[in-house]
C-alpha cells in the first residue's frame, strides 16, 4: 500500500492539474451561474405572468433534469444545432446553464421571504427597477443567502466528477487515468475523495467566514 | 429513432428504476442506523459515523462508483458493475438520509421518551413502540425529497458501463449518427419520473407535514 | 407644470383633495381632503384603523387612491395629462424624491451602515456628488447626535438611534416635505424623547411635515394644525390651542378623553 501512495505522490501533478481544473470549473462555473441566477430571479419575481411562466419552466426542467443528461444535451446535441464546444468548454456550459436555475431558485425563496418594508422604503425614497434591485434587494439577498449558495457550490463541485464521462481533466478524470496506468484504483481514488472531501471543507469554512460578515448586517 | 431504440431507453429506464430502488430500499435503513449511532452516542461508532456522513456527503457519485468498482477487486471483493451500482447509490444516500432521520430524532420530544422510561420501557422497546412509527411520518416527505435527487445522481452508473437512460440514450445517438432525439427521450424519461416523486413528496408533506429542501 | 397661476410661496407644498381608497369593499379613506402649506407642521390623530397610514401612503403613492388628486408644490402625483395616464415608475420615482419618509418601524437597510443609509438615495436616485452628500450627511448626523455611529449597522443601534437615523435618511433627499408615520410608536417610552426632541427641532427650523402620531404633547406644542381622522374622514381640524382646549365636534371629545387622560 505504501508503494501505491508513493506511485501517487510521483503523478501528483496530474492529479493537482485534475484537482486545478475541478476548482476552476466549479469556481467560474459558480460565479457565473450565481450571477445569471441573480438575472433570472428578476422575472422569476416579475408581476408580469408570461414572465414568470418561461422563466418558471426553464426552473422546473433543469430541476427535473440530471445533469450529465444536460452536459450530453450540451456536448452532443448541441453541434447538431450548430453549436460545437470542445469538452472543457462544453462541461463549463453545462454547469452554468444548470445551476443557473438553482442559484435563481434560490434567490427567489429568500428574495419572496425578505422585509417587504425596505423595499418599500426604498420605493419611498424614488428607487425603481434595476436600481431597487441591484443596490436593495440584492444585497440583502446575497447577505442570507451564504449557506445556501454554499451548499450548491459543494454540489457543483461534485457534479464536475460527471465531467469524466466527456473526457474533462478534472480531478477525477485524472484519478481514474493514474489508476488505470499503475494498477492502484484504491490509493488514487481515495486521494481522490480525500481531496474533495478537502474542498467542501474549505468550502464550509468559507461559508462561516461569510456568515460571520453578514450576521452585523442583518 | 426506431421502435427498437425506443425499447432500449425503456430497458434503460428499467434499470435507473430498479437500482435507484434498491438503493432507497437499502440506504433509508443503513441512514437510519448511522443517525441511531450518532443519537445515542455509541462510543467509537459515532464518531466513525460522523466521519462517514462528512466524507460521503462531498464524494461525487461517479468518484465513488469507480472506487467501489475498481478498488473492491483489488482488495479481493469480486464485484459486478450493477452491484457496484446498487452499492455507491446506496452509500451516497445513507449519508444523506443519516441527517433526515438525525434531525427528526433531535426534534423529538424528550417528554415523549422519559414518559415511556417511567412505564418501565427498554431503549430498543421504546424506540420499536413511541419514537419510530412517529419519526417515520416527519421524516418521510424529506427522505422522499432525497429520493429525487437520488434518482438524479444515478447517472452516475454510466461511467461504469451499467446501461441506464444516460447511457442507452448514448448508445443510440453513436448507433444512429443522430444523438438529439434519444437524449430528448431520455430527458423526457427523466422529467416523468423526477415529477413522479415529486408528486409523491407533496402527498407526503399533505398528509405527514413538512419536508427541508425542495428537489 | 402648475394648475394655477400663483405665486411660489402661496402654493401649498402638500395638498390633498378627495382621497377615497377601498380595500376589497372596506371603505378606508373617504374623500379626505387637507392641505400642508410651506413650513407648516400638521400632526394627524386619529384611532387605530383610521386610515392615516393609508392616507400617508397615498401621498407617495406606495398606494394608489380610487379617487382624487395629491398635488406636491402643485404638481400631481401619479396621473399624469389632466389625472388620465397612470405615471411611469421613473416619474413617480422623480416626485418621491422630493418628499423623505420616516416610518414606524425605522425600515432602515440592513446591509448598509448608518452613513450609507443616509447617502444611499441622494447619490443613486438624486444623483447628486457623492463627496457633497457625505459631508451633508455627516452634519445631519451630529445634529441628530449620531455622529459616532456613522459606521456602525442598524442592527447595532437602539431604537432611538435607528429612528433618528430614519430621520437624517429623510432629511439627506432635502425633500420638501417630510412625512412622518407614527415615528415614536415602536419606541420604549424612555427613548422617546429623543426623537420627539429632533422632531421638534426640524419644526422650529421651518421644515414642512406632516406627522401622524399618538404623541398628544407633542401635537399640542409643536404643531401649527391638528387634524383628526376616524373611519376614513377627517372629523375636526384645527390650531392646536383651540381643538385640545375647545374641540368643536363630540367625537374629537371623547377622542380626547381617550388618549389625553391615558
Ligand atoms: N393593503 C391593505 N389591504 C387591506 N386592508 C388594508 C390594507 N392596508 C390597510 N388596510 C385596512 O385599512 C384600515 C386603515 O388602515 P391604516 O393602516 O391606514 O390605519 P391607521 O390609522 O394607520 O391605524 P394605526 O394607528 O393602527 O396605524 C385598516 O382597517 C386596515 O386593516
Ligand atoms: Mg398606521
Amino acid at each position: 500500500m505504501m508503494r501505491d501512495f508513493s506511485l501517487i505522490w510521483q503523478s501528483a501533478d496530474r492529479l493537482l492539474d485534475g484537482l486545478i481544473n475541478t476548482v476552476l470549473l466549479s469556481l467560474v462555473g459558480a460565479a457565473l451561474a450565481l450571477a445569471l441566477g441573480a438575472l433570472l430571479a428578476i422575472p422569476l419575481m416579475a408581476s408580469n405572468p408570461v414572465l414568470r411562466l418561461v422563466s418558471r419552466g426553464f426552473v422546473d426542467l433543469m430541476r427535473c433534469v440530471p445533469f450529465l443528461m444536460l452536459t450530453y444535451l450540451v456536448y452532443y446535441g448541441l453541434p447538431r444545432l450548430g453549436l460545437r464546444f470542445d469538452n472543457w468548454t462544453a462541461g463549463l456550459v453545462a454547469i452554468v446553464v444548470y445551476n443557473t436555475a438553482y442559484m435563481a431558485e434560490i434567490i427567489r425563496g429568500i428574495w419572496s421571504r425578505l422585509e417587504r418594508e425596505t423595499i418599500e422604503a426604498a420605493v419611498a425614497f424614488g428607487f425603481h427597477g434595476w436600481r431597487l434591485v441591484s443596490r436593495i434587494i440584492l444585497p440583502q439577498v446575497m447577505l442570507a443567502a451564504g449557506p445556501m449558495i454554499g451548499n450548491q457550490l459543494i454540489q457543483i463541485i461534485k457534479d464536475t466528477a460527471f465531467l469524466t464521462i466527456i473526457a474533462v481533466p478534472e480531478l477525477t478524470h485524472a484519478a481514474n487515468s493514474i489508476q488505470a496506468q499503475y494498477f492502484i484504483p484504491f490509493a488514487t481514488f481515495i486521494t481522490a475523495v480525500l481531496m474533495y472531501w478537502a474542498l467542501c471543507m474549505v468550502v464550509e469554512v468559507g461559508v462561516y467566514a461569510v456568515e460571520r460578515i453578514a450576521e452585523r448586517r442583518r | 429513432m426506431t421502435f427498437n431504440a425506443f425499447l432500449s431507453l425503456l430497458h434503460g429506464a428499467g434499470v435507473t428504476i430498479s437500482v435507484s430502488l434498491a438503493g432507497i430500499a437499502l440506504g433509508v435503513p443503513f441512514g437510519l442506523a448511522l443517525a441511531l449511532l450518532r443519537w445515542q452516542r455509541v462510543p467509537l461508532l459515532a464518531p466513525l459515523a460522523t466521519v462517514y456522513v462528512s466524507l460521503l456527503r462531498s464524494t461525487p457519485a461517479v468518484t465513488l462508483c469507480l472506487l467501489i468498482f475498481f478498488a473492491l477487486p483489488v482488495i479481493g471483493i469480486e464485484i459486478d458493475a450493477l452491484s457496484a451500482a446498487v452499492a455507491t447509490l446506496t452509500l451516497n444516500t445513507a449519508a444523506f438520509n443519516c441527517e433526515i432521520w438525525r434531525s427528526g430524532l433531535m426534534n423529538f420530544s424528550r417528554d415523549q421518551i422519559e414518559a415511556a422510561r417511567t412505564f418501565g420501557m427498554s431503549g430498543p422497546l421504546t424506540f420499536r413502540r413511541i419514537i419510530f412509527p412517529q419519526l417515520w411520518r416527519t421524516c418521510l416527505p424529506s427522505l422522499v425529497n432525497e429520493m429525487t435527487l437520488l434518482i438524479k445522481s444515478s447517472t452516475a452508473i454510466a461511467v461504469i458501463g451499467v446501461a441506464e437512460i444516460t447511457r442507452a440514450a448514448i448508445r443510440i445517438g453513436a448507433q444512429t449518427y443522430d444523438p438529439l432525439p434519444p437524449m430528448l427521450v431520455a430527458t423526457g424519461i427523466y422529467i416523468v419520473l423526477v415529477l413522479v416523486f415529486v408528486g409523491l413528496q407533496r402527498f407526503t408533506e399533505r398528509v405527514y407535514g413538512h419536508a427541508g429542501g425542495a428537489a | 407644470m402648475t394648475d394655477t397661476a400663483v405665486k411660489a410661496n402661496d402654493i401649498s407644498v402638500l395638498e390633498i383633495s378627495g382621497i377615497t381608497k377601498t380595500f376589497d369593499d372596506k371603505v378606508v379613506l373617504d374623500g379626505v381632503s387637507l392641505t400642508v402649506a410651506r413650513g407648516q407642521t400638521v400632526c394627524l390623530l386619529g384611532p387605530s384603523g383610521s386610515g392615516k397610514s393609508t392616507l400617508l401612503r397615498c401621498v407617495n403613492w406606495l398606494e394608489r387612491p380610487d379617487q382624487g388628486t395629491v398635488l406636491l408644490c402643485g404638481e400631481r402625483i401619479g396621473m399624469r395629462k389632466g389625472g388620465v395616464v397612470p405615471m411611469g415608475n421613473a416619474e413617480l420615482a422623480r416626485l418621491r424624491m422630493r418628499m423623505g419618509t420616516v416610518f414606524q418601524h425605522f425600515n432602515l437597510w440592513p446591509h448598509l451602515t448608518v452613513l450609507q443609509n443616509i447617502i444611499e438615495a441622494p447619490v443613486h436616485v438624486q444623483k447628486r456628488r457623492r463627496d457633497e452628500v457625505i459631508a451633508e450627511a455627516e452634519a445631519l448626523l451630529e445634529n441628530v447626535g449620531l455622529a459616532d455611529k456613522r459606521d456602525a449597522f442598524p442592527s447595532r443601534l437602539s431604537g432611538g438611534q435607528k429612528q433618528r437615523v430614519g430621520i437624517a435618511r429623510a432629511l439627506a433627499m432635502k425633500p420638501e416635505l417630510l412625512l412622518f408615520d407614527e415615528p415614536t410608536s415602536a419606541l420604549d417610552p424612555e427613548l422617546v424623547g429623543e426623537v420627539i426632541a429632533v422632531m421638534k427641532s426640524l419644526s422650529q427650523a421651518g421644515s414642512t411635515m406632516l406627522v401622524v402620531t399618538h404623541e398628544m404633547g407633542f401635537a399640542r406644542e409643536t404643531a401649527d394644525k391638528v387634524v383628526l381622522m376616524d373611519g376614513g374622514r377627517i372629523v375636526e381640524q384645527g390650531d392646536p390651542e383651540q381643538f385640545f382646549g375647545n374641540p368643536r365636534t363630540e367625537r374629537a371629545r371623547q377622542f380626547l378623553q381617550r388618549y389625553v387622560s391615558a
